[in-house]
């Protein structure tokens, strides 16, 4: 997804996240997406151990 | 998330069951409710928040007295009643029904905070209501509790939103809205991902492969504590500016103080010579009574004098050095004085008759101008120390005006200079000059944390390199290896999204600070976001950009477009999510509640503020007095009004309280006297 580059102060164009998601192979667009939506899920449990369901979505990805 | 609805049982001073529609279309995303002081206008906003997250703001008083007072009196000891509040709310595209409540019972009439559960149910598609397993963390999926500060709040303690100090609590609030904490946290735990998978590696990946494995994983954990110091770090560092900024603020208000300080002096000085003066002429007065007051009492006597004396001229009694008479009884006797015989026609008889004549003529005559010039002399003298007198009572007179003056004066501006927060300048200084170095400190050893962090990635990624070409024969180990490469690209691209979204974000929120800012104010500051999100107010003064030492209200002002600035960002972000068909329509709306809307802010600022936040805002609750709320606030937002309504305040006083609010024309009860109970009605008008 893009983002609008605002704010710009340099004359090189910056990359943006869609330069940076586009440079991924489809396993590695995958598990960003996957890693992202389990993150915001438990994003109020500051304490939360995520690492069985993130290697769990991992797992899923590369069986 | 937009509410649709509120409904109070028994809570707080709502006795018995209100509701309240809230339902709007975005064309028309205000409710307006009116209360007057003491109403219920903070209790409505905390039942919001008591109904999402269970608490109260820290402002509300006697937390323990959920139950209203009248139904509580009311209630015969050992029985229950009911304390609830339920929000109806649609979020993503579906429909929630919340509902905190509690049956409390009676044990004492004094009440103690009650334990009330949390239920919510989600509306599906077919109508059927299905209940969702946990309430508390789908509330804090749609709202982060930590980010409801910026959609629930109360208008006149907003502006600590912007204070010094604020921004890195701020910081770390907005993240959540912005999409920035999902992804900082998946780069703290995708390590310990990799550190399962690479476990494999180790045990079956064989020597070499292993033992690059080893040193990836102490160059992990190497990378990480300095990760972790960073953190600690940069919160020093922000706690460690906002002292500093504390303190450079008590210096300005020094330096702004000096003006005051020298005009004291000078009073100071003035009021010295008034009271001088003062005394001087005081002391000069009671000399002149002391020497020469008696003159004041001989005007009857100089005249009585004057009388007896011209009596005695008249009758040439006046005592003179020789006599008539004496002459007269020497010329009868024939014997002078000094023993020569007077015979008649004698020379000696005839020098004592001259005698006789100038003692009767001449003498006489002196004696009597002396006497009556004597006594004229005394009118004038007198006269003279009646005017010295008035001239030395006007001077006391001037001198004790001044002396009062200058004292109302300098108590005046001893009030203006009396801030017990004012410490000794140079203490001031000595102490920001500390703050500066431990500041200098940080930061250098910030800047070689960070050095050191990517010099460990970029060795970590040479040995990820080197691992990929190791030979690795074990099933499980090249399976590992696969699957941690690709939790390290993951982390690599998280890492420069990261980077992205931050300097994006900051951008953003920056210019629509700036665009809603100056929507509202009308003096040519400019506000700011720094890097670290720190907010401060400038000023083009000549050219050069100077910070601005806010007031109250300019804090209010900045905070409240703040507020509508992140609501709105908030906005887009999933706006470009839901482009890419990530969320529903919905996604990145919230709903503004704020009671006090206005705080302390001239009319034309309130008028400014409704209009921006009603254009801003997808849904807004404005909770006002009538003070507040009539007049610059009405005329505003009529036109964005769904809902309009008022917290009908009951009153036993016993002073005729009846009052109404005037809205459209039309009158409606705002304060009403009860006869046996205080309460408040939740009252909807349009």
């Amino acid at each position: 997804m893009a983002q609008a580059d605002i704010g710009t102060e340099t004359a090189i164009p910056r990359r943006t996240e869609r330069d940076v998601l586009q440079e991924l192979t489809v396993e590695q667009q995958a598990l960003l997406k996957r890693v992202l939506e389990i993150e915001r899920a438990k994003l109020h449990l500051k304490a939360a151990d995520l690492t069985d369901d993130l290697l769990g979505a991992v797992k899923a990805i590369l069986p | 998330m937009r509410i649709n609805s509120i409904t109070l049982t028994n809570f707080r001073q709502f006795s018995g069951m209100q509701t309240f529609e809230l339902e709007s279309p975005t064309s028309k995303p205000v409710t307006l409710i009116f209360g007057a002081n003491g109403a219920g206008k903070t209790t409505l906003l905390n039942a919001f928040t008591w109904a999402l997250y269970g608490d109260m703001s820290e402002d509300v008083e006697e937390q323990h007295r959920m139950v209203t007072d009248v139904v509580w009196r009311a209630l015969p000891t050992g029985d229950s009643v009911e304390l609830a509040v339920e929000l109806t709310f649609d979020h993503e595209g579906h429909n929630y029904r919340l509902r905190r409540s509690a049956q409390v019972r009676k044990q004492s009439d004094e009440q103690e905070k009650p334990s009330a559960d949390m239920r919510l149910w989600q509306t599906m598609g077919d109508g059927s209501s299905e209940e969702i397993g946990a309430p508390q963390e789908s509330i804090y999926n749609i709202l982060p509790k930590r980010v409801s500060r910026f959609f629930f709040f109360n208008g006149e303690r907003i502006e600590k939103l912007v204070q010094k100090g604020a921004y890195a609590e701020v910081q770390q609030d907005i993240k959540v809205l912005l999409d920035l904490e999902q992804v900082e946290r998946a780069l703290e735990h995708l390590p310990k991902v990799d550190r399962r998978l690479t476990a494999d590696i180790k045990k079956h990946g064989g020597e070499r492969a292993s033992g690059i494995q080893t040193t990836i994983d102490e160059l992990l954990d190497r990378e990480a504590d300095s990760r972790d110091e960073l953190k600690v770090l940069e919160v020093d560092l922000a706690t460690l500016n906002g002292e500093r900024e504390g303190v450079t603020e008590l210096l300005r208000q020094h330096a702004s103080a000096a003006p005051i300080q020298k005009e004291r002096d000078r009073v100071a000085d003035e009021l010295t010579d008034a009271k001088t003066q003062r005394t001087a002429a005081i002391t000069e007065r009671a000399s002149l009574v002391a020497t020469r007051g008696f003159l004041a009492f001989t005007d009857e006597l100089a005249t009585r004098t004057a009388e007896k004396a011209a009596a005695l001229y008249q009758k040439g009694a006046l005592p003179a050095p020789l006599k008539r008479e004496f002459v007269d009884q020497l010329l009868e006797e024939g014997k002078c004085i000094c023993g020569t015989s007077l015979i008649s026609d004698s020379p000696a008889w005839h020098s004592v008759t001259d005698w006789r004549q100038r003692a009767g003529l001449q003498m006489v005559e002196t004696a009597w101008q002396q006497l009556s010039g004597q006594i004229t002399q005394l009118h004038s003298v007198r006269q003279e120390l009646h005017e010295s007198l008035q001239a030395v009572v006007k001077r006391i007179t001037a001198e004790r005006e001044r002396v009062s003056r200058l004292e109302e004066t300098m108590s005046e501006l001893d009030g203006q200079l009396n801030d017990p927060g004012k410490e000794d300048v140079q203490q001031l200084e000595s102490k920001r000059l500390d703050l500066e170095a431990r500041i200098g400190t940080k930061r250098e050893r910030i800047g070689a944390l960070r050095g050191a962090v990517e010099q460990t990635h970029r060795e970590i990624e040479q040995k990820t390199a080197e691992r990929s070409k190791a030979e690795v024969t074990d099933e499980l180990a090249t399976k590992a290896r696969a699957r941690s490469d690709l939790v390290q690209a993951v982390r690599g691209a998280l890492e420069e999204i990261l980077a992205i979204r931050k300097e994006d974000m900051r951008n953003r929120l920056d210019a629509k600070l700036k665009d809603v800012f100056g929507r509202i104010t009308i003096k040519p500051y400019i506000p700011r976001l720094s890097p670290d999100f720190e907010l401060a107010l400038y000023q083009d003064v000549n050219g050069i950009e100077l910070p601005v030492a806010k007031s109250t209200g300019e804090n209010q002002i900045l905070s409240m477009s703040f507020v509508a600035a992140v609501s709105e960002l908030a906005r887009e972000i999933r706006a470009d999510r839901q482009a890419d068909g990530e969320l529903p329509a919905d996604a990145g709306m919230y709903p503004i509640v704020m009671d006090a809307a206005f705080g302390s802010l001239d009319q034309n600022y309130q008028r400014e503020v409704s209009r921006v936040l009603a254009q801003m805002a997808p849904q807004l609750v404005v909770l006002v007095s009538k003070s507040q709320g009539l007049g610059q606030v009405v005329g505003e937002l009529k036109h964005y009004v769904s809902h309009l309504g008022v917290i009908v305040t009951h009153t036993t006083s016993k002073s005729d309280a009846t009052e109404d609010i005037e809205l459209d024309g039309v009158a409606y009860p705002y304060i009403r006297p009860s006869a046996d109970a205080d309460y408040a009605e939740l009252r909807g008008i349009k």
